[in-house]
């Protein structure tokens, strides 16, 4: 395995990240705050405690997972995209890099952002006096797989898209929606009867309440179900992304 | 003696185009090769099969015996490319991009660094080293692109047109870096509109025509009889 070329390559992702430091993280740290501020604290203490916790603690998971998955996508998404684009990937592509190689440094440095997002959001957290972690490997679990399952989501985007345009459509029509309507801010008892059962089809659901119940310790889906629909979208993300690396679609002619 | 350069048969199609058809030639350790052709002959494509940017439609090509697809990891450790275009991100400063193509090819932090000093100060680069790439001139950008080739110290190195629109004390500088680094012993396989550059450099030339190799052989053979190089370049790449 090329040890030093894929560090190299992770590092030089971070790096670029650096660079736009405040687009890439203190955005969402500030983003997360007003979240946490405006639902948590001002909305909350008008709607009271949920399950035993308060709104805050309520709202920080979906919070943070919002934010995660999102950094971890664009990272993965725009590295690819931006070096196809600046056709400086052809470095990556004459180098003695393997596929998998490729894809675990961008994968990796898509992760490495979402997990330094997450961190400064639960920091953010404490701020707010929401503190806990019932059950730890849990919280573990959550953050990694859906990090990993974003990253992998943000490669498939930027091999795809052939304008800036396209790489906003996967947030603006599908992760934002979908994140909201996924129990962020509410429980399925807040939702019309009629609704609920949609709950069920919308994977974000099992993010945001699988970490909630890592964190507060209750949830109102099956963590099971959702973990291991997690897992099979994350293998299944991995081998699409394998099979268009190998095949060199949009990356060599 | 294992050949530096070994293409053989090698077939590239783009759907129903057939860009490259059949090329084979051999470089041995320590030539200094010319590859010419007029535009769209098909250099380029060739090029790319062997560093790998361009998958091969079919046929064979050897680095030092390494197979290009099948042992690509030692095949890519002996190429060194600078490509006819700037495929360089230009927010990257010179240091920092020599950095991390030297990490690509596994060269270790200390080694690196050392290899970095000596590009700068021979492609006189250590006061630009910090600017980042899009604020350099175009002969400062030809002569990074130069030592990224540089930096993993390959023994083939693969130059698509260097000195394409850069002045003339330039061109001359990369003459003498391109001589010295032959006098080296590396293999250098270099394409260029400019047939002085090509007739004060190579030992050996092959000219593609329309995909297809229309002349292999030394360079001698093209300026015998009082033509120049021009002329026997005309001549080849005009025949139907």
């Amino acid at each position: 395995m090329n040890v030093i070329g894929t560090a190299t390559l992770v590092r030089r992702e971070l790096d670029r990240s650096q660079r736009v430091a405040v687009q890439a993280i203190i955005t969402p740290w500030l983003s997360a705050g007003l979240f946490m501020l405006v639902f948590g604290k001002i909305v909350g203490a008008r709607i009271g405690d949920i399950g035993g916790a308060s709104y805050v603690e309520f709202v920080l998971p979906g919070v943070l997972m919002m934010n995660l998955l999102s950094a971890a996508f664009m990272q993965s998404c725009s590295a690819l995209y931006f070096q196809r684009f600046l056709k400086n990937i052809e470095e990556v592509l004459i180098a003695p890099f393997s596929y998998d190689e490729m894809i675990l440094a961008f994968v990796f440095s898509g992760m490495m952002r979402g997990f330094i997002i997450a961190a400064g959001i639960l920091g953010i957290g404490l701020l707010f006096g929401a503190t806990g972690v019932a059950h730890p490997l849990w919280f573990v679990f959550f953050l990694v797989v859906v990090a990993l399952l974003f990253s992998l989501l943000g490669l498939l985007v930027g091999l795809w898209a052939n304008g800036f345009e396209q790489l906003s459509l996967f947030p603006t029509f599908l992760i934002t929606p979908l994140t909201f309507l996924g129990g962020m801010f509410n429980t399925p008892e807040m939702l019309p009867p009629a609704v609920r059962p949609l709950l069920a089809l919308n994977p974000f659901w099992y993010m945001i309440d699988g970490l909630r119940y890592a964190m507060i310790g209750t949830g109102d889906s099956n963590h099971l179900v959702g973990a291991a629909f997690l897992i099979i979208l994350a293998a299944a993300s991995f081998l699409l992304v394998r099979q268009l690396f190998a095949r060199g679609w949009r990356l060599r002619t | 003696m294992t050949p530096a350069l070994h293409v053989d048969n090698l077939v590239k199609r783009y759907g129903e185009k057939t860009a490259v058809d059949g090329v084979s030639f051999t470089l041995a350790p320590g030539e200094f090769f010319g590859f010419l052709g007029p535009n769209g002959a098909g250099k380029t494509t060739t090029i790319n099969c062997v560093v790998g940017v361009t998958k091969i439609t079919s046929g064979a090509i050897r680095v030092f015996g390494h197979d290009v697809v099948t042992d690509y990891r030692a095949a890519r450790t002996q190429i060194g490319l600078s490509p006819q275009d700037f495929n360089i991100d230009p927010f990257v400063s010179t240091a920092k991009l020599l950095d991390y193509v030297g990490g690509y090819y596994g060269v270790r932090a200390p080694e690196r660094k050392e290899r970095i000093t000596r590009l700068l100060l021979d492609f006189e680069m250590m006061p630009y080293k910090d600017q980042p790439f899009r604020t350099l001139s175009g002969g400062q950008k030809r002569r990074v692109s130069l030592a990224r080739a540089l930096v993993h110290q390959p023994d083939l190195i693969i130059l698509d047109e260097p000195t394409a629109g850069v002045d003339v004390e330039l061109r001359r500088d990369l003459w003498g870096w391109l001589k010295e680094l032959n006098a080296k012993g590396k293999t250098i396989l270099l394409t260029s509109h400019y047939l002085e550059e090509v007739q004060a450099l190579c030992s050996r030339i092959g000219i593609i025509r329309q995909g297809k190799i229309a002349f292999l052989g030394p360079k001698d053979e093209l300026v015998r009889d009082g033509k120049t190089l021009e002329e026997s370049y005309l001549e080849i790449t005009a025949r139907s």
